[in-house]
């Protein structure tokens, strides 16, 4: 028995993942409980902007598994999958549905957000650019489409546990070290610093972008329109 | 003609509070001038205790939001208001009518919170103010989440 093992996913796939879970969950509970915590969630919104786009761009030129194009779901890769006839690794076909779709379910949400408005005290950082009323709808297809996501992360997380316990296989471990124990397979290659320091100028470029910190400053208030002081 | 005044009595006797009623259209357009005003004095709130603190600012702002919460708004959700336009349609959702015991948790927290706001203000305690600000913000929401239409 030759146990090996091959490099599945190199450390800025996990990375991005472990900390979009983090992103993930804290943006639900701070946009649940609202209040204050409106405000830590349109930072971590903004958060979201740069992992998403990371990731984004890491699926162009990051290390093989990472690749959008290897895991691509075409009809031909479904199907020899559902007749258990897919030998790969990394993403198979269903679960490249399931990145696709909560890749871009949570760009949706955070695309939305920064044009949403609570109707209480607080703003997403780009609302000023458009109008209240389109304002107000993107606010409401946020809302809808965070049902959604719940919907999304259930079934991922009922998939994990379906192949830890019918499948028997471990998905969780390779995601946290990198590793999977396999004989057959190649290690992921590529992904290599210059390509993560790319990946990361174009995640910083995106939350900045989103940030709004670029428009222009509001005009300083004409010296205290005077008004009358009752 | 007796019997038509003696109706008419008998009317306005049953209805009771009828003269204080307002017409539907009214009743929703001072819903949102109400919630539109207390917007504007969220937002005085908010400028406040995130830049500098100008206590007398927060004191009318939130003497402004309390007012309002003890109107006693309830009234101007007359049956049959579930529809309409007042400044623009209404964004009320049906439940409101409906699920009495709901609106009146949330809307005695808001009133709780309302008067907690005023409270804080008068102290002039900017970090309390904020704190409180956060507390009627989530008050806001309990009753946007479950009595008002996401467009």
């Amino acid at each position: 028995m030759s146990s090996k093992r091959i490099r599945l996913w190199d450390l800025p796939t996990r990375l991005f993942h472990w900390g979009l879970v983090l992103c993930v969950v804290a943006s639900i509970i701070s946009g649940q409980l609202g209040g204050n915590l409106m405000e830590w969630h349109g930072r971590i919104g903004l958060l979201i902007v740069g992992l998403v786009a990371f990731r984004l761009a890491w699926g162009l030129f990051g290390s093989t598994y990472a690749r959008f194009a290897q895991f691509f779901p075409t009809p031909a890769k479904v199907r020899a999958y559902l007749k258990g006839e897919w030998k790969g690794h990394g993403h198979n076909p269903l679960g490249a549905f399931s990145v696709f779709g909560l890749l871009g379910l949570v760009a949706l949400q955070v695309l939305t957000g920064l044009f949403s408005n609570d109707d209480i005290a607080f703003v997403g950082p780009l609302a000023d650019l458009i109008s209240r009323d389109l304002s107000n709808r993107l606010t409401g297809l946020h809302h809808l489409a965070s049902n959604l996501l719940f919907v999304l992360i259930g079934l991922h997380l009922a998939a994990i546990a379906f192949y830890a316990h019918v499948k028997k296989e471990n998905l969780v471990k390779p995601m946290v070290t990198g590793w999977k124990e396999t004989a057959h397979g190649e290690s992921a290659k590529g992904g290599g610093l210059v390509a993560f320091i790319a990946a990361l100028l174009i995640g910083c470029c995106a939350a900045y972008g989103a940030s709004g910190a670029w428009l222009p400053e509001p005009p300083p208030p004409p010296p205290a329109a005077e008004t009358p002081n009752w | 003609m007796k019997s038509k005044l003696l109706l008419a009595l008998i009317a306005i006797t049953l209805t009771g509070t009828a003269a204080a009623q307002v017409k539907p259209e009214d009743a929703i357009k001072f819903r949102q001038s109400g919630y539109t005003f207390m917007a504007w004095n969220m937002g005085r709130i908010k400028m406040n205790v995130e830049g500098t603190y100008n206590k007398d600012e927060v004191i009318k702002a939130a003497n402004a939001i309390q007012a309002i919460a003890n109107s006693g708004m309830g009234a101007l959700y007359l049956p049959g208001t579930d529809k309409g336009t007042g400044w623009e349609e209404t964004r009320v959702k049906p439940e409101l009518f409906t699920n009495k015991e709901g609106v009146g948790k949330v809307a005695g927290a808001f009133v709780k919170e309302a008067n907690e706001m005023a409270k804080v203000a008068a102290s002039g305690d900017a970090a309390a103010a904020k704190e409180q600000f956060g507390k009627l913000g989530a008050s806001c929401k309990g009753c946007h989440d479950d009595f008002k239409i996401k467009k």
